[in-house]
């Protein structure tokens, strides 16, 4: 039991310093399959996947983690089998390789938390591996544990590496908020102070400390974004094993490529990226790469490639999904939002490509175990609104589908336009916010008796601010101003009184019983003191898609 | 062997996992070895200039797997530039066989550590190094 361990207190450091060894080896025996697959018989990654596996089995029994020293040691054991008999290089052990390593990759994950995965799932697998290693009397005892060959090098600099409870971040960054809050009220105490004394030298000494004291928050604020940052590769990890089990399900072959992986994303980002991206990669395998014989019919090769990559745009990180398949077909793309009843897009095919986010949408025609009933699109789409992003699709028949995701850097710290609403102040994220307009009078006309606005040659519905806030409601047309906000290819325009100006509010999460969740997403406090409101922006746009 | 004889003492540990680190700083921090004097180094390059500045050592940890220089390379140049030989050098492993170990004591190994291994094994192994070397102490 590793409660009886003298080190089981040290499960995290466990976990921190495995985790990373099981993936490496889980991922290299996957490519390993893939090669084998092909026909190929080479071996050599073997030697060294075996030194690791050694190395996770003295770890896991030194913490007294039996099943992952079982998983291991039995691992270690194909492996030499491996590299012993060339004739065992097949599918079959390649199978086993797998399985058994991305089980211990969900043990190790799992072993920090209590009761964490399942670690019965060992027996059944344990089973087959020692039944396939008994008919394989090739592989030497002796010869497998020659203890020799290790080359995993850690990074220089883990020594001085520390481990953080994220939490201790996030009361971080709160009170570093809170100490820019209280900087921007220098300027006007600034401004205020030479009104009453006019120009002396101590003022032009205080303003150069508020000006350098700026710089130097700008500074404490991009060093302590750095603290929450992870690669996106810790996303990107996943979905060698998805794309695998998902291509074997559906008959087809396909490889996953990654590119990228080292840009770092902030960790509140990347734990809500994963579900939509599983969405998105699913439907590349599903319903976006052909049949093997239809792809060897159009010349393909019959490998399928889905490729995951990101890249840094300057304050906006951009992750894209493709595949190699059969790209969307616009014309029943089209005719299915008709059958829907959908206001076709106008415009070129890609305007077209946009419908199938909305929600209910599919086009696929048999309702898949997998992509489920056309639910996985929307809830992407929705999922990367939520995040302050944005989804994008482009395709070429015949060639494939790329879905480019535009996210922000951080969900800390938001962008703001600040508008006024019945003398109450509001945060608008600039990422949702399209154009800000003064209204003319009369631009608000009613249609089917709700408000539409005239934008960029197209009418948009328009709701009054008053209203979707639930302060003083106020017939439409006594507001000033008209902002238009955008989630994906939808827009909304709301009323308000007044543009206060742009910005960075540090945003503050609220508790489930207060505010009204469906408009407000968080509260943030502005320079002068006051609370304000962060707006649900998507939340807004699409709360008209329900009306 | 009496309990006198486990008391704190001055060690390095010669291992590139930082897991192993941590748990030797267990050991080394608590019970009857608590205030021993702990050298790291995370592969046997560092590990062999640590115990070249060190003849005070009372007892090495030395981990056969490592990059740059393992725990037999160690051995090896040890025994032939003849550094600090009364300093005895513990050959950690896991699951190693009977040639194995013999290989590592012919290059020099005092005694093996096999993993698994709990506090009271590195206690029992500095006690016998004290009874043993008591005047090298």
């Amino acid at each position: 039991m590793a409660d009886e361990n003298a080190f089981a207190e040290l499960i995290h450091e466990y976990v921190a310093e495995c985790l990373p060894l099981a993936e490496r080896v889980s991922d290299a025996f996957l490519e390993i399959e893939r090669a084998w697959h092909r026909g190929g018989r080479d071996a050599q990654a073997i030697a060294e996947l075996k030194g690791t596996l050694h190395t996770l089995k003295g770890n896991s029994a030194m913490m007294g983690l039996a099943p992952m020293q079982r998983l291991a040691h039995l691992l270690e054991d194909l492996c030499a089998l491996a590299l012993a008999d060339e004739g065992a290089r097949g599918l079959e052990l390649a199978g086993l390789l797998v399985e058994g390593s991305g089980l211990l990759v969900d043990l190790v994950r799992g072993a920090a938390e209590p009761g964490g995965a399942a670690a019965e799932a060992v027996g059944g697998f344990a089973g087959r591996a020692s039944e396939y290693l008994a008919a394989h009397p090739a592989a030497p005892a002796a010869a497998l544990r020659l203890d020799r060959r290790r080359s995993d090098r850690r990074a220089e600099g883990d020594a001085g590496t520390i481990r953080v409870d994220f939490r201790r971040l996030d009361t971080l960054l709160e009170i570093f908020g809170e100490a820019m809050i209280e900087q921007s009220a220098l300027p006007e105490v600034h401004r205020r102070l030479a009104a009453r004394v006019g120009a002396s030298p101590e003022l032009a000494d205080l303003d150069r400390v508020v000006v350098a004291l700026g710089s130097t928050m700008k500074r404490l604020e991009s060093a302590l974004m750095q603290t929450r940052l992870l690669p996106i590769s810790t996303v990107f990890g996943r979905f060698n094993r998805l794309v695998r089990d998902l291509a074997r399900g559906e008959q087809k072959q396909v490889r996953l490529e990654t590119e990228g992986g080292e840009m770092l994303l902030d960790k509140s980002i990347l734990d809500r990226l994963g579900e939509p991206l599983v969405h998105l990669v699913t439907n590349a395998v599903v319903h976006g790469i052909e049949r093997e014989d239809e792809r060897l019919r159009r010349g393909k090769p019959p490998e399928a490639t889905v490729t995951l990559r990101a890249s840094a745009l300057a304050d906006r990180a951009v992750v894209s999904i493709s595949d190699d398949g059969r790209g969307l077909d616009a014309a029943r793309i089209l005719a299915r939002a008709a059958a829907l009843g959908m206001d076709l897009p106008e415009g070129d095919a890609s305007a077209a490509y946009a419908v199938i986010f909305a929600p209910g949408f599919s086009t696929a025609d048999a309702v898949s175990q997998v992509a489920g009933r056309g639910v996985g699109l929307d809830a992407a789409a929705s999922a990367i609104h939520a995040l302050g992003g944005a989804i994008d699709v482009a395709s070429e028949p015949g060639r494939g589908v790329t879905f480019t995701l535009t996210l922000p850097l951080t969900l800390a710290i938001v962008r703001s336009l600040i508008v006024e609403v019945d003398r109450e102040r509001y945060a608008v994220p600039l990422s949702h916010v399209a154009e800000t307009v003064r209204l003319e009078p009369g631009a608000v006309h009613e249609i089917n008796r709700q408000g539409v606005v005239m934008w960029r040659g197209a009418a948009i519905h328009v709701a009054d601010g008053g209203e979707i806030l639930g302060s003083a409601p106020e017939r439409v047309g006594g507001r000033k101003y008209c902002v238009v906000l955008s989630a994906g290819p939808r827009r909304r325009a709301v009323l308000v009184d007044r543009l206060v100006g742009h910005q960075d509010v540090v945003v503050k999460r609220l508790d489930a019983t207060v505010g009204r969740p469906d408009v407000v997403s968080g509260a943030t406090i502005l320079g002068d003191g006051r609370v304000a409101c962060i707006l649900d922006a998507a939340g807004i746009v699409t709360q008209r898609a329900v009306a | 062997m009496s309990d006198a004889t486990v008391r704190p003492g001055s060690f390095l540990v010669v291992d590139d996992s930082p897991l192993h680190h941590q748990m030797y700083r267990v050991v080394f921090t608590r019970g009857a070895l608590a205030g021993s004097v702990v050298h790291h180094a995370s592969n046997g390059r560092e590990g062999y200039a640590i115990l070249a500045a060190h003849p005070e050592l009372t007892l090495v940890f030395l981990d056969l797997n490592m990059p740059e220089m393992n725990g037999l390379e160690f051995l090896v140049r040890r025994r032939a530039e003849s550094l600090h030989p009364h300093v005895p050098v513990v050959l950690v492993t896991t699951e190693s066989t009977p040639e194995d170990e013999a290989r590592g004591r012919a290059a020099g190994a005092w005694d093996y550590l096999r993993k698994p291994f709990q506090p009271g094994d590195i206690e029992r192994l500095v006690a016998r190094v004290r009874a043993e070397r008591a005047p090298a102490a």
